[in-house]
């Protein structure tokens, strides 16, 4: 006889439950107490690392950042620097370096740094100067501006 | 006449300039002397700051950079980093303002590997509202050598 449809007792079943269960539990091996065994407790815990992990992929840009400029600070105090008026002198003098660089600077190559230090301190100075002064003083060697063309 | 708390002003008293006639002079013999230097031959290892795929990176000979996305060179092929913003020895630093000349550095790299990154998840998940995304997001990499770096004794 010809059997155009299945038999209604026989159903298809799952034959690669073990190999399915396996690919989450990998992720939960290095976990602590039942969830690193048990797949029920280990999805949900899972999920929640996978989601914490992309959400961190984007705060670890900030505290990246964050850890730069304290380094940044730390190492211009000691050459008697603030932060913000070592930053904001460089930029004048027109010397655009990152801070993951110039942290890497004041790490490794600290007369590098310290040759920078002293060329915000100067630049600081003129700009004082030339606003305080505010005649016919001669204008600040380090504040002339550089044009490319 | 005694001091009150109007005499002086209350930001602190800034040093004078040194003459500019004397600081050029200074200026000229300081870039004479590097110059002097750099013909000799008399640095050890450089290093540079080289601004590269959007990043700036601080670079010696034959060390490995590797960056997040896809070179339009095959592996093997010799490249030249131009865009030098630093370059220092153990005596002297070239800062530029921001580039240096491209007539003063010479920063040759080697493209070595160009793979992809591992497997990043990303998983966007919602809670009581039953709703989940997984994708797998794989970066292309290129990895590379730099080989040397030159400098000319060029300066003014």
């Amino acid at each position: 006889m010809v059997v155009l449809s299945a038999a209604r007792w026989v159903r298809s079943r799952l034959s690669d439950r073990f190999w399915r269960v396996q690919e989450v539990l990998k992720y939960a091996r290095h976990f602590r107490g039942r969830k690193n065994r048990c797949y029920k407790l280990a999805v949900r815990s899972v999920r929640r690392a996978f989601v914490r992990s992309t959400k961190a992929r984007r705060e670890k840009k900030r505290f990246l950042r964050a850890l730069w400029i304290t380094r940044i600070e730390a190492a211009s105090l000691e050459h008697g620097l603030k932060y913000p008026a070592f930053i904001g002198n460089l930029l004048k003098s027109q010397v655009e370096l990152n801070r993951k660089v110039l942290a890497d600077l004041a790490i490794y190559e600290p007369k590098t740094f310290k040759s920078l230090a002293a060329l915000a301190q100067r630049r600081r100075q003129e700009g004082f100067l030339a606003a305080l002064g505010d005649g016919k003083e001669p204008e600040g060697i380090f504040s002339r501006v550089v044009h490319h063309h | 006449v005694a001091k009150t708390s109007l005499t002086s002003p209350p930001w602190p008293e800034v040093p004078k300039l040194p003459d500019p006639v004397e600081e050029a002079k200074y200026h000229a013999e300081v870039v004479q002397k590097v110059n002097g230097l750099i013909s000799a031959g008399q640095y050890g290892r450089l290093f540079a700051v080289v601004h590269f795929a959007s990043k700036q990176w601080k670079v010696t000979s034959e060390d490995l950079i590797m960056m997040d996305n896809v070179l339009e060179a095959e592996c093997g092929d010799r490249i030249r980093l131009e865009k030098v913003l630093l370059v220092g020895a153990d005596d002297f630093t070239l800062v530029g303002r921001p580039l240096l000349g491209k007539d003063l550095v010479r920063v040759e790299a080697t493209v070595i590997e160009k793979t992809e990154s591992w497997p990043k998840i990303h998983m966007r998940f919602r809670k009581k509202h039953n709703y989940q995304r997984k994708r797998i997001i794989m970066n292309p990499q290129t990895v590379l050598r730099i080989n040397t770096i030159e400098i000319y004794p060029c300066l003014s």
